[in-house]
């Protein structure tokens, strides 16, 4: 807490596009009162003043090197309370794709002979070298979902994320279900919260914001193989985000 | 969107007006919105406020305090105005979901359009009221222009530009333009003919590459015709094309080149009133697009009936020429992708510009405040320091500062000598001063870092030497300084 007795937050960055770091600035414009409740001690996307006094971490990004853990163990000991901010910290992202070809081959491709010089691993979300206690999903994350969340940290609560599926949501928009038309979809087995856009737009959904905490893996599938796509095409749809969680659970299952 | 293009490649199709129009229109916004936030937010504040003022008072409050509340009201309803029309065509502000192989999944109604419109005009306004601002506050103060058109921050490079059939600025659609130093046009490419002209060069500090010319070739961090470094800013695309093609745009494009003395213009400083003309050509684009009697057209898809293979998209980001080139398997999955993002362009001629400017704003060991940012206090002393993670070349030099003797014992793994080797190196022996950085793309080489200390008139006389010694691992960097207090 800071003299003025304002809790203090920082933001930090690791493998990402700082997409969502962007989106809270722009929630910040849209909801500037939160500024007068607490202070920003750190976040290199917004100002240049860097405070090492903090209790709410924020952090945007996957890691994606050994390297990066010493810091993310660091910021995890100074804060109270480490949120992960939008899917490359949350799921490991799309940065994650880089574990579907051998890490070999990934960084030849990327610098060619000079490959060696470059130190990276398996892009991973942050709660698998760090204990998180929250995660704000999406890529990017939604602007009105972080002010809640930030709200109710604030006043100690537990952050307000759904826990149904996106077809819920979808549904209670009046949308037509893009099956019926001839596409694939995730909604029954994603995170809901972002308001359906995707689908509302005429696009599948993509998973990004990760997997609701019992989804029906085996009617999803059913579902999916009846819409004519092979296992591979399956494989393929479900590691747009998440291929860390499911190259989790092809390992659980061994 | 230049992903949104590369599909469309992949998938050999070529999508109908009315989708063309939708995504620049999206694009006209987008560039709207970021190019006030930037000049107004990032940039301009330096200028408008004042490039010697204190540090505290140059951002966005310190603008309003100097030109009054209204700017900050404007700023605001440009981003939300960009972000409304970038939510009706694309979904989502950040990352759009709407773009298919060969269009768009839902186009606009009537109703959207006309808000579209207002909002378009209102740009236009804004367009023109940024434009007399900066004419009032930096092009009639002397002071200002002399720093424009002086030599601190000018680099004879090539530029690059998006451009139409007209070679006319374009954001979204056309061919690459390339001009020399002189202003000559060397070619245009179209995107697939993209790695014909751009290669990338590969230093071991950054995990960023440096795209250069190919067909002039990479002569490292220096500027001039024989070196391929070039830029992809607004200020490049104004040099790399010939002019502007919506209603008032051009009066200021002339006008540009008029004040700075021809073209192209050199100095880097004028890429914030380039970015305003672009703002003011992003504005009536958008009018024009919004009041395209096709655009509420239903016709915005060609469906794909080829075989997905491989494709590249170019549009105009504003920091630079993106381009993206996927492969693809027959099912459209990328199997490779390639992607040569905004900055990345200018990644070299950063360098460039940050070394020369702090030599020039640095002199005799006095720094003008006002015009450095602040890092921090860097007047740490300490004793025997063991650093495990990986530094920059700053935090390097900091932890120098007042110590009698340095010496720096370093493991790194070279793939030249056995492993094991000790190697004794001179600070001179240490890698080019122009040379970036190790850790963050804010942070350069220590034997940079040393220069830029001395000139400051750190205390960093006695660094005689460092004693590189190559050990099997590759982790430790150990750091020894003797004691200094
Ligand atoms: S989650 Fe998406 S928007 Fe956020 S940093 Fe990662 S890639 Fe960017
Ligand atoms: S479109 Fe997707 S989210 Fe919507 S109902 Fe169908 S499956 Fe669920
Ligand atoms: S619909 Fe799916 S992919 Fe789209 S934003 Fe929501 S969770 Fe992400």
């Amino acid at each position: 807490m800071s003299s003025n007795g304002k809790p203090k937050i920082a933001f930090f960055d690791f493998t990402s596009c700082e997409g969502c770091q962007l989106t809270v600035i722009d929630s910040l414009q849209d909801h500037p009162e939160l500024l007068n409740v607490v202070e920003i001690v750190q976040f290199r996307e917004a100002m240049t003043e860097k405070g090492e006094d903090y209790q709410i971490a924020f952090v945007e990004g996957s890691c994606s090197r050994a390297s990066d853990e010493p810091r993310l163990k660091k910021i995890r000991q100074q804060a109270a309370i480490v949120v992960a901010l939008g899917a490359c910290a949350h799921l490991g992202g799309v940065n994650a794709l880089k574990a579907l070809h051998p890490l070999d081959e990934v960084r030849k491709y990327v610098y060619g002979d000079k490959a060696d010089w470059y130190e990276t691993y398996d892009a991973r979300p942050i709660s698998a070298v760090i204990d998180v206690d929250y995660a704000i999903p999406g890529c990017p994350i939604d602007r009105n979902e972080f002010i809640s969340v930030v709200k109710a940290l604030l006043l100690g609560k537990k952050p307000p994320i759904p826990d149904y599926p996106l077809c819920v949501e979808c549904k209670l928009k009046g949308n037509v279900c893009l099956y019926t038309k001839g596409q694939v979809c995730l909604g029954p087995v994603t995170r809901a919260g972002c308001g359906a856009i995707c689908p509302s737009f005429g696009a599948s959904c993509e998973a990004c914001r990760g997997f609701i905490t019992n989804p029906n893996d085996n009617s999803m599938r059913e579902v999916l193989i009846e819409a004519g796509l092979t296992v591979e095409d399956i494989t393929s749809i479900y590691t747009m985000f998440t291929t860390y969680q499911v190259r989790e659970k092809i390992q659980q299952k061994g | 969107m230049a992903g949104a293009k590369a599909v469309d490649a992949v998938y050999d199709v070529d999508p109908p007006r009315t989708e063309k129009m939708l995504r620049e229109l999206l694009y006209s916004a987008y560039f709207v919105a970021d190019h006030t936030t930037h000049f107004y937010a990032l940039a301009g504040p330096d200028f408008v406020i004042g490039p010697d003022a204190p540090i505290v008072e140059r951002n966005i409050l310190g603008i309003i305090h100097k030109v009054g509340l209204e700017i900050g009201g404007k700023v605001i309803l440009a981003r939300k105005f960009g972000h409304n029309v970038i939510e009706m065509i694309g979904g989502k502000i950040i990352h759009p979901c709407t773009s298919i192989p060969g269009g768009l999944t839902k186009g606009i109604t009537e109703e959207q359009r006309q808000e579209i419109e207002k909002m378009g005009h209102w740009a236009v306004e804004l367009g023109h009221f940024s434009l007399k601002l900066f004419e009032d506050i930096v092009l009639k103060n002397s002071t200002y222009l002399d720093l424009i058109l002086g030599d601190i921050y000018t680099h004879r490079t090539y530029y690059i530009g998006l451009v139409d059939e007209n070679n006319k600025v374009n954001f979204y659609d056309g061919k690459v333009s390339v001009v020399d130093p002189e202003g000559n046009r060397l070619g245009k490419y179209a995107p697939k003919e993209y790695t014909d002209w751009i290669a990338e060069h590969v230093e071991p500090w950054t995990y960023l590459k440096f795209p250069y010319l190919k067909k002039v070739g990479w002569k490292g961090f220096v500027d001039g015709k024989e070196s391929g470094v070039y830029i992809a800013t607004p200020l490049s695309r104004l040099n790399a094309a010939d002019g502007m093609a919506t209603p008032r745009a051009p009066e200021e494009y002339e006008k540009f080149y008029k004040t700075l003395g021809g073209k192209p213009v050199h100095q880097r400083l004028a890429t914030h009133w380039a970015r305003l003309i672009e703002l003011l050509y992003a504005a009536e684009r958008w009018v024009e697009l919004a009041t395209d009697p096709e655009i509420t057209s239903d016709n915005f898809r060609t469906i794909p009936t080829e075989k997905p293979t491989e494709g590249v998209g170019i549009v105009e980001a504003p920091r630079g020429t993106l381009t993206h080139h996927y492969w693809t398997d027959e099912r459209g999955i990328a199997t490779r992708v390639n992607l040569i993002v905004g900055t990345t362009n200018n990644y070299a001629s950063l360098q460039m510009s940050t070394n020369k400017a702090a030599r020039a704003l640095i002199k005799g060991g006095k720094v003008n405040e006002g015009r450095l940012t602040d890092k921090g206090n860097p007047f740490k002393k300490l004793c025997i320091q063991i650093e495990k993670a990986s530094l920059g070349g700053l935090s390097l030099m900091e932890k120098l500062i007042d110590a009698d003797q340095t010496i720096i014992v370093d493991a790194i793994d070279t793939h030249q000598f056995p492993k094991g080797t000790v190697r004794i190196f001179k600070l001179k022996d240490l890698p080019d001063l122009n040379s970036g950085h190790t850790a963050s793309i804010h942070d350069t080489s220590l034997a940079n870092a040393i220069e830029v200390g001395r000139l400051i008139c750190w205390n960093l006389i006695n660094i005689f030497q460092a004693f590189v010694v190559y050990l099997p691992a590759k982790q430790s960097v150990l750091m020894l300084s003797n004691c200094a207090i």
